[in-house]
């Protein structure tokens, strides 16, 4: 027998045997296949029930199964092994409680005779066999079709479930995987056949072992004279959003009018509304290109830089209480003079994430003196810059994401040598451990290491990044205390997509309002873009224009897609993930109050600021802890519409929620109310200058709406003043109804 | 607050709010039914024995081993300088300062076992107003969004209130201590789930509610010319109408002038309407006061009242502030409780629980009074007591509670449970079994984390 074909009959008997193998583990179910396959798929390991960290009915698993050998133990042994009744399986509590047959809080979980039931019963008959080398490993999940359109008649697509484990076998696990739709008005059949009950793109997340895949299921009305027709496309970004919308039949608005562009270009770009005279001219202007004129002109504007500067003082936690009044000062000021002097943002952030030296004269070190512990900064690093909710990993691996919590800790160690030399702590409150006043010195040093506390090791440092990605290998070089400028400089290189990514959805998502991955900082496999080729598209552009805000936000606010209105059509009614139309929301906290403030060019106060300082330039927040001087009125109303404390690097902390309390402050609160009555505001002022009730009306529409009355408007206001003996207490009443207009309001 | 109304919860659920971790299609709802389906099984289906709680915040720490847990038996240092009296529960004794009370403790229970391990007052003050441990003992625990909802916005979120009325409203204080405590509002569920929040004293003669009241130059007919006005000017953006956030605008303005203009709530906090004589049983004091408001807003439909008995921790005076009487400054805890705290507490919790049974109300509502820890079984070196989480007393009456009832029982000296303890997580779960919300009901934390609202089980033992 020559040498190669006896080589093959090894092979061949080889193969048989591996075969054999596997047919025999078949008979009896595999634990960490099978039955930690079934406890998922039953709901068992939730974190509502016994996945919770205190476990339900004193039995405790593993979230979500990640730690099948302690599962294992648990079922077999625990409680003296009172689970499994292995003389009669079929009185096993394991068996019994989920079906009901003995009192079970958690309800029915299968039925008898289902696959479940089987499974357990025969790993219980087969005496429980635990796994040993010889029982295959999951290495990947794959799900057919990976995505899927479905046209109406259809209501419904199948996705099969394949597994392939490390001995090269693969493995049909459709009925064992768990199927998590995105939306209750999707369902998924326990045999994986996914159906809605209206159109709809949803994404559902198949889940079996440690592995998940979400799959993109858009379901098409049947639209049979559906012609698709859309504004021009300016740019890549309109070529990507008008993609995905016409196999969708979905309409986009038509281009919304210059009074409208006016106002969201104001509000996006300097958080302010527009200057009568402006208002005035752009809707009466013939120049053609009025709006990339305006665009330009904004984005140089130093109210430009105040309002960026606002957003990142926001998330990178400027508040009094730990920086001090001169740490938030010159923090500040130093992300200003970044804004201002167009800094790119991966610098910018490389600045952050290396500074050191003290946080009165290096001001970004101020970032390191409001995160005083290394997990504080890994979390906040990972959130603002990689867009990483990486808290859940900390005490166990990310349910939702491959994250385990040896990144967890690997990543921490990046920020555990860091020390505080603190010069002098002023603090008013002796007992306030958070309260810091007076200089400090942020210093990196050589010794220190957090702990998986799991398994009180300590991890090699590691980057956030997907296998296979740049800078997936983690540092070699860790003897010199320079881990943060390693850092730094893995975090700002181009090649590193999770970081422009990241960034460039976070400007998206500031001007459009809903981030392609949604919220901006929740990146995870779980969560995927709404539409990926756009987010290639502007992490490309964001990196080949050298990280410039600017220029993106241009690219962006001068597509078709940026300036669509408001309107919904019937294809886009019931769409508001594919940025067919402008979705309105209300005002922040900042832009309301100084839209307030505008229109009866009245400055509002605040504690602690000199007069005339608007709300979008406030350095610090002082409001909730108050800081040494009572709230004024202005710090209430901020507080009341969301302003955050600046406790978090979450964005999710300014709340954008309208509520109850805030339609009384409009109504009938202190602020507008005081406003109204204040002399020499600009109904004082039109007053005195004895302007004719028709000015007058339209003066206070331009300040508050950017635009003239209409000629019904002007009949009703000016038929309003002269019913009433008082003008001036009209005129009051013609303010609030246009502070209380939904189309002041609102950014539309 | 008032969330009766959302008009933002059901239309502006998007994809994307469901994909935050945890949605519903994260919860597994995929599986049959998970939650419905406990409905007929749950071991400890929720009592629903209360309509509405009033919980009496107890802010500064009252002692329990001076009040409802002496222990006459004990060393002398150890051994209140109080005497005990009987009550109306054959056998048990209360302190000789609270005569009235004790005519009303057979309808009181008693948890003698609450324990947390929090030893200042704001993180302290936190454990009791939302039955979670804060991740460290931090004398200034800052008001953060990471941290647990108050009871009342929880109420809100998942059990709202269905008639006019707003599920969760609380007065008369902010509680702080140094730097405002946190619990006493929504947190991360976000501000419309924050309490109506009264900052006006129910005991000034000129007491209304200032956020329901119009200023003093605009009368309801202005205010209806002003909308008139504001309706024109909607007009002309009516295709903005479709949109979730204008419809939530225009459902948030028909409530807010239909409540300027209600009588309903007018007169829900209407307490000058209330006979002198009864203001006078509760006593003319700030809490008294308060305590009567209580009870109009549930007799009115408000699902939870909290009431905090004082601004600050005080505990040196004998005329202001809450139960911290550490003897600082040369006072004396025993010459002060008689003098302030006890008098007001026997004007006002028997009294409520009398008014409230004299009026069909005492068997659905749940009434809860602790504060955020008991005292130092051992009498300090200013004859007073300090801190002590460890081990104190909650009441609890009405509501479907068993009164007269004892659930737990501390050692001799009051320091430790020595059966059956109680966390404050069980007390939450308690509250929220007694208005029939499953306590295992899942609210997301800002980072989408799925977290039941009690993390306890329910002492189910003290329900009739």
């Amino acid at each position: 027998m020559p040498p190669n074909v006896f080589h093959r009959s090894l092979l061949l008997i080889a193969a048989l045997f591996i075969q054999h193998a596997a047919a025999s583990a078949q008979d009896t179910p595999s634990f960490r296949n099978d039955v930690m396959a079934v406890l998922s798929k039953s709901g068992c390991n939730l974190g509502t029930c016994h996945g919770n960290a205190n476990g339900k009915g004193g039995l405790k698993l593993s979230l979500r199964g990640q730690t099948p050998e302690t599962d294992y133990l648990t079922l077999t042994r625990e409680t003296g092994a009172r689970r499994i009744t292995l003389l009669d399986p079929e009185a096993s509590l394991l068996l019994q409680k989920p079906l009901m047959q003995i009192p079970h809080e958690g309800g029915r979980r299968f039925e008898r005779g289902s696959a479940a039931h089987k499974i357990l019963r025969d790993w219980i008959a087969g005496g429980l066999p635990q796994e040993d080398s010889t029982t295959p490993s999951l290495i990947s999940l794959n799900v057919s079709p990976p995505n899927a359109t479905v046209s109406a008649p259809e209501t419904s697509a199948s996705l099969k479930v394949t597994a392939t484990f490390d001995d090269g076998s693969t493995r049909d696990v459709t009925a064992l995987a768990v199927y998590e739709p995105s939306m209750t008005s999707v369902t998924v059949s326990a045999t994986g056949t996914v159906t809605a009950e209206q159109p709809v793109c949803a994404t559902v997340v198949v889940r079996y072992l440690n592995q998940q895949v979400p799959v993109r299921l858009d379901f098409i009305p049947d639209r049979p004279d559906f012609i698709f027709q859309a504004p021009p496309i300016v740019n890549f970004i309109d070529e990507a959003v008008f993609a995905q919308l016409q196999p969708l039949k979905i309409n986009p608005a038509p281009i919304c009018d210059d009074t409208t562009f006016l106002r969201r270009a104001y509000l996006d770009l300097t958080g302010l509304l527009p200057p009568i005279e402006k208002a005035r001219t752009f809707a009466t202007s013939t120049l053609p290109d009025k709006r990339a004129i305006l665009v330009a002109e904004l984005l140089t504007s130093e109210e430009f830089n105040d309002f960026q500067t606002l957003r990142w003082a926001d998330l990178l936690r400027v508040e009094e209480k730990t920086l001090d009044s001169k740490g938030v000062d010159v923090f500040h000021a130093w992300i200003r003079d970044s804004m201002a002097q167009k800094k790119p943002l991966n610098e910018f952030a490389a600045e952050i994430i290396a500074a050191h030296g003290s946080t009165y004269k290096v001001p970004p070190t101020n970032f390191y003196r409001a995160l005083r512990k290394p997990e504080a900064r890994a979390e906040a690093v990972a959130q603002v810059f990689l867009g990483i909710r990486l808290q859940c990993a900390r005490c166990h691996n990310h349910p939702f994401d491959h994250w385990t919590q040896d990144d967890y800790y690997g990543w921490s160690n990046f920020f555990a040598r860091i020390d505080y030399e603190i010069i002098e702590n002023k603090r008013r409150d002796k007992n306030d451990k958070n309260e810091f006043l007076g200089e400090q010195i942020v210093k990196f040093t050589d010794k220190g290491e957090v702990k998986n506390p799991t398994t009180g090791k300590s991890i090699a440092l590691r980057f956030l990044a997907d296998a296979g990605t740049q800078g997936y290998e983690p540092p070699t070089d860790d003897k010199d205390n320079d881990r943060l400028q390693q850092l730094a400089a893995w975090l700002s290189d181009p090649l590193n997509q999770r970081f422009a990514t990241t960034q460039a959805n976070r400007i998206w998502a500031q001007l459009i309002g809903t981030g392609i991955i949604d919220p901006v900082d929740d990146s995870r496999s779980t969560n995927p873009p709404s539409n990926s080729a756009l987010l290639n598209s502007l992490q490309q552009e964001f990196v080949a224009n050298n990280f410039d805000i600017r220029q993106l936000m241009q690219t962006i606010m001068n597509s078709s897609t940026y300036q669509l209105a408001s309107s919904a059509n019937t294809t886009s009614q019931h769409d508001d993930s594919n940025f067919a139309r402008t979705i309105p929301h209300r005002m922040t906290a900042e832009q309301t109050l100084d839209a307030i403030g505008h229109v009866l060019d009245i400055p509002v106060k605040f504690g602690g600021h000199d007069p005339g300082t608007k709300a979008v330039q406030l350095k610090g927040v002082r409001n909730g802890e108050f800081r040494y001087s009572e709230p004024e009125v202005g710090d209430r109303f901020l507080a009341l519409f969301g302003k955050p404390n600046r406790l978090q690097t979450c964005e999710c902390e300014r709340a954008n929620e309208t509520t109850l309390a805030q339609t009384f402050e409009m109504v009938s609160g202190e602020l507008v109310s005081t406003l109204l009555q204040q002399p020499n505001s600009r109904i004082d002022k039109c007053l005195a200058a004895k302007l004719p009730n028709s000015k007058i009306i339209e003066q206070l529409y331009l300040a508050a709406l950017s635009r003239t009355p209409t000629v019904a408007e002007q009949n009703f206001a000016a038929d309003f003043i002269n019913k009433h003996d008082n003008t001036r207490a009209a005129l009051e009443d013609i303010v609030w109804a246009l502070l209380n207009a939904n189309e002041f309001l609102l950014h539309r | 607050m008032f969330n009766n109304i959302s008009p933002f919860n059901a239309s502006a659920i998007n994809r994307r709010d469901l994909l935050r971790i945890g949605g519903p299609g994260m919860l597994g709802l995929t599986l049959p039914k998970l939650l419905q389906a406990q409905d007929a099984t749950v071991a400890h289906a929720p009592a629903k024995t209360a309509k509405s709680v009033i919980f009496l915040f107890q802010w500064g720490g009252p002692s329990h081993v001076d009040t409802f847990d002496m222990k006459l038996n004990a060393p002398s240092e150890y051994r209140s300088k109080y005497s005990a009296i009987s009550t109306s529960v054959p056998g048990m004794q209360v302190v000789e300062h609270l005569p009235e009370t004790a005519k009303v403790m057979h309808r009181i229970a008693q948890i003698r076992t609450v324990h947390h391990t929090m030893n200042n007052h704001n993180s302290a003050g936190y454990t009791a107003l939302t039955g979670v441990e804060p991740p460290t003992d931090d004398q200034r625990l800052r008001d953060s969004l990471d941290l647990f909802p108050a009871f009342g916005s929880i109420v809100d979120a998942v059990a709202p209130s269905t008639n006019d009325m707003p599920t969760f409203v609380s007065y008369p204080h902010t509680i702080s201590d140094g730097s405002t405590t946190p619990g006493q509002r929504a947190s991360f569920l976000g501000k419309i789930h924050d309490p109506l929040f009264i900052p006006n004293d129910p005991n000034d003669a000129k007491f209304e509610l200032s956020q329901l009241s119009l200023p003093s130059n605009v009368s309801f007919g202005r205010l209806q010319d002003r909308r008139e006005l504001q309706k024109i000017i909607n007009q002309q953006t009516k295709a903005l109408d479709q949109s979730a956030a204008a419809q939530g605008l225009n459902a948030y303005y028909e409530k807010a002038i239909s409540m300027l203009n209600s009588k309903q709530i007018r007169k829900a906090f209407d307490i000058s309407s209330e006979p002198a004589e009864l203001r006078d049983a509760y006593g003319r004091t700030t809490y008294g006061q308060g305590c009567l408001l209580a009870r109009r807003l549930v007799e009115s439909g408000v699902k939870f009242v909290t009431v905090y008995f004082s601004r600050s921790i005080g505990g040196r005076s004998k005329t202001d502030g809450g139960w911290d009487t550490h003897g600082f400054d040369d006072t004396r805890m025993y010459e002060i409780l008689p003098e302030w705290h006890f008098p007001i507490t026997d004007h006002t919790l028997p009294v409520l629980l009398n008014d409230l049974d004299s009026r069909g109300l005492l068997d659905e509502t749940l009434v809860m009074w602790f504060g955020e820890f008991g005292r130092t079984p051992k009498i300090n070196k200013n004859i007073s007591r300090d801190h002590w989480p460890k081990c104190y007393t909650a009441l609890l009456a009405g509501g479907g509670v068993q009164g007269g009832a004892v659930y737990g029982e501390s050692d001799k000296y009051g320091a430790v449970p020595d059966r059956d303890p109680v966390t404050t997580g069980d007390l939450a779960a308690t509250m929220y079994h007694a208005l029939g919300i499953d306590h295992t009901t899942e609210i997301h934390d800002n980072f989408g984390r799925p977290l039941p609202i009690a993390n306890g089980r329910p002492v189910t033992e003290i329900f009739t």
